[in-house]
């Protein structure tokens, strides 16, 4: 395939100008300094002082990673029409599907990168507290790093038609009812009205169901994390993403860039 | 003339841009020509007439309305075979964190160049432009003239059999200008083709094999550049004194293209063909012939009389 060549060198240049994103910084510093008073924090309790510490830290960099990749990837394509830099770009022997993929998978990768800088921050508090460190606290980051491309690829959509600022309305929409839609499903299943289980479902089905990559609670309270459940996770993240992918590269095709 | 020889086609090309509220505006009628192998094609036309939208279209960045447009035979909303064309934005603007000698191989890894083609290439275009010396300087620290070149060495990074470029001699320097046009000339002299959309009609007359003249959408002028000029009437400047009033007012109002001046002295601008008629007229009514300066025609006045509609130099369109 051609295409890989031109959709890797547009995610390194991408990588390269998301690390020189004040935002970015200033939101990855917040989150290490929450993770850092998580265990001062923690001292002002007499119980489960590990717990809250962890519990902060997992919280702390599963958000600051869905801020980041909401307002970093709203402007993703619209900035590169913007400053007509995608003129000499697509000029080239790049598709504009390559274009949105590389665009992708360049904030995705940043994103990674930071969640395993704040990871690692996350360890040493954990330790230096002795609070207990396993697989579950790995699954768990592996989970918010599927979320954070999923919601990466939300925001790639939005920025492949619309301004940031409503890209920005629509994509931070899809994060909160994202968080919504499984207990909004529950409710509408157990309502009497037919009306409502129906469009609960239908929300359900249509929005990425974003509680389903929290594995916070059962890491910080070593419960069992069957592989199984973060393998599913990991499928229906990278699959939902990649759906909403597809539409964004069908969006831009269509668009004229001018 | 043989398809494979067409380097570019435009049949029937119209585009509307959307204004809001479902009313459009139309900027491109129905235009059509191909631009052939080996030539430097000249792109003309006023501010607005629709010469970057062509381009645009040409580089399938946006899509026309109706019509069809090939390059290099191929429908231009492929991707492959833009492997061979290179292309020069109006105003370019680029990654400014990057320095020149990244941003080429960056450039030269999206045409598809293997790592030493690119070392190579990278070098071979920043010398063609003259911006060895700023390879390790970033992009932020460029002069405008400086993007200008890059932007050039950027569309030449591929080594591709079409260039479009759309104003080239922006924003350049004296010394730039010369060093593009000898660029350009090079790249045809290399079997290559040229298309380029400029305002500088010495430039058109110098380097290009043939012109379109586009006007608010519409092609008015399409051939061969020395065609124009040859096509274009001859025409001489005429300075008389002592016209009686009513012959000053007449001939003024005969010949409106430039008349300058009424009853004592009178500048005119006559058709060849006509010099004899008028002189003879003059000296008959006691005028007296301070001049007669024959003009070349030049693609200026053909300009000009084709944006203000007049009979476009004889030209087909
Ligand atoms: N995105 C757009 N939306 C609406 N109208 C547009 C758009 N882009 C261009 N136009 C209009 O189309 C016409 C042609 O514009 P274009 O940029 O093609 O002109 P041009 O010949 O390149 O002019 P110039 O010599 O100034 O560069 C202009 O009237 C312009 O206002
Ligand atoms: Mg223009």
């Amino acid at each position: 395939m051609r295409a890989l060549p031109a959709t890797h060198a547009i995610a390194r240049n991408t990588v390269r100008e998301a690390l020189r994103s004040r935002l970015l910084y200033t939101l990855v510093f917040f989150a290490v300094l929450l993770i850092g008073s998580s265990a001062l924090l923690a001292t002002l309790s007499y119980v489960e002082r590990e717990r809250i510490l962890q519990d902060i830290g997992l919280s702390a960099i599963r958000l600051m990673g869905a801020i980041i990749a909401v307002f970093v990837g709203v402007g993703l394509i619209h900035r590169e029409v913007e400053r007509r830099t995608v003129y000499t770009i697509l000029s080239k022997p790049v598709s504009r599907t390559a274009f949105v993929v590389g665009k992708f998978a360049g904030l995705a990768a940043t994103l990674w990168l930071m969640v395993g800088i704040m990871g690692l921050a996350f360890a040493a508090v954990s330790l230096v507290s002795g609070a207990p460190l396993g697989w579950g606290h790995l699954a768990a980051l592996a989970l918010t790093c599927v979320e954070l491309a999923l919601l990466v690829a939300v925001a790639t959509l939005f920025s492949s038609f619309t301004t940031p600022t409503l890209a920005s309305a629509f994509s931070l929409g899809v994060y909160l009812l994202g968080h919504l839609v499984r207990d909004l499903r529950d409710l509408g299943a157990a309502s009497d009205s037919e009306l409502a289980e129906r469009v609960t479902a239908g929300l359900y089905l249509v929005l990425p169901d974003l509680e389903a990559f929290d594995l916070v609670i059962p890491a910080v309270h070593g419960l069992a994390i069957p592989p199984g459940e973060v393998a599913m996770g990991a499928l229906y993240g990278f699959g939902y993403a990649a759906l909403v992918l597809v539409l964004a590269a069908f969006v831009f095709e269509r668009r004229d860039l001018r | 003339m043989g398809v494979d020889s067409e380097i570019v086609r435009l049949e029937g090309v119209t585009k509307e841009f959307p204004l809001g509220f479902g009313r459009r505006r139309r900027v491109l009628h129905g235009i059509g020509f191909s631009v052939r192998r080996g030539e430097i094609f000249g792109f003309v036309g006023p501010n607005g007439a629709g010469k970057t939208t062509t381009l645009k279209i040409l580089l399938g960045l946006i899509h026309p309305t109706s019509g069809s447009a090939r390059v290099l035979g191929h429908d231009v909303r492929e991707t492959e075979f833009r492997r061979h064309i290179g292309f020069l934005p109006e105003n370019p603007t680029f990654y400014d964190y990057l320095s020149g000698g990244e941003f080429l191989d960056f450039y030269g890894r999206l045409s598809g160049l293997e790592r030493s083609e690119r070392r190579r290439r990278v070098e071979m275009v920043l010398e063609w432009v003259g911006l060895t010396h700023a390879r390790e300087l970033r992009l932020r620290a460029y002069s405008k003239g400086m993007l200008q070149r890059l932007g050039i060495a950027q569309a030449l990074i591929g080594d591709p059999q079409v260039v479009f470029l759309d104003e080239p001699m922006s924003g350049l320097d004296p010394i730039g200008r010369k060093e593009v046009r000898d660029l350009i000339l090079r790249l045809r002299a290399e079997g290559k083709t040229v298309f380029m959309n400029t305002h500088i009609l010495p430039d058109v007359e110098l380097l290009c094999d043939r012109v379109a003249i586009l006007v608010e959408g519409r092609l008015r002028y399409l051939g061969s550049a020395e065609g124009v000029l040859a096509d274009a009437e001859q025409e001489a400047d005429l300075v008389v004194t002592g016209l009686p009033p009513e012959l000053g007012e007449r001939l003024a109002a005969r010949f409106p293209t430039r008349a300058e001046g009424t009853g004592e002295r009178l500048e005119l601008r006559v058709p060849r063909k006509d010099v004899g008629s008028v002189l003879a007229e003059v000296l008959r009514d006691g005028g007296e012939v301070i001049s007669v300066a024959p003009q070349r025609a030049s693609l200026e006045s053909i300009f000009l009389s084709a944006v203000a509609g007049g009979k476009a130099a004889g030209g087909k369109a």
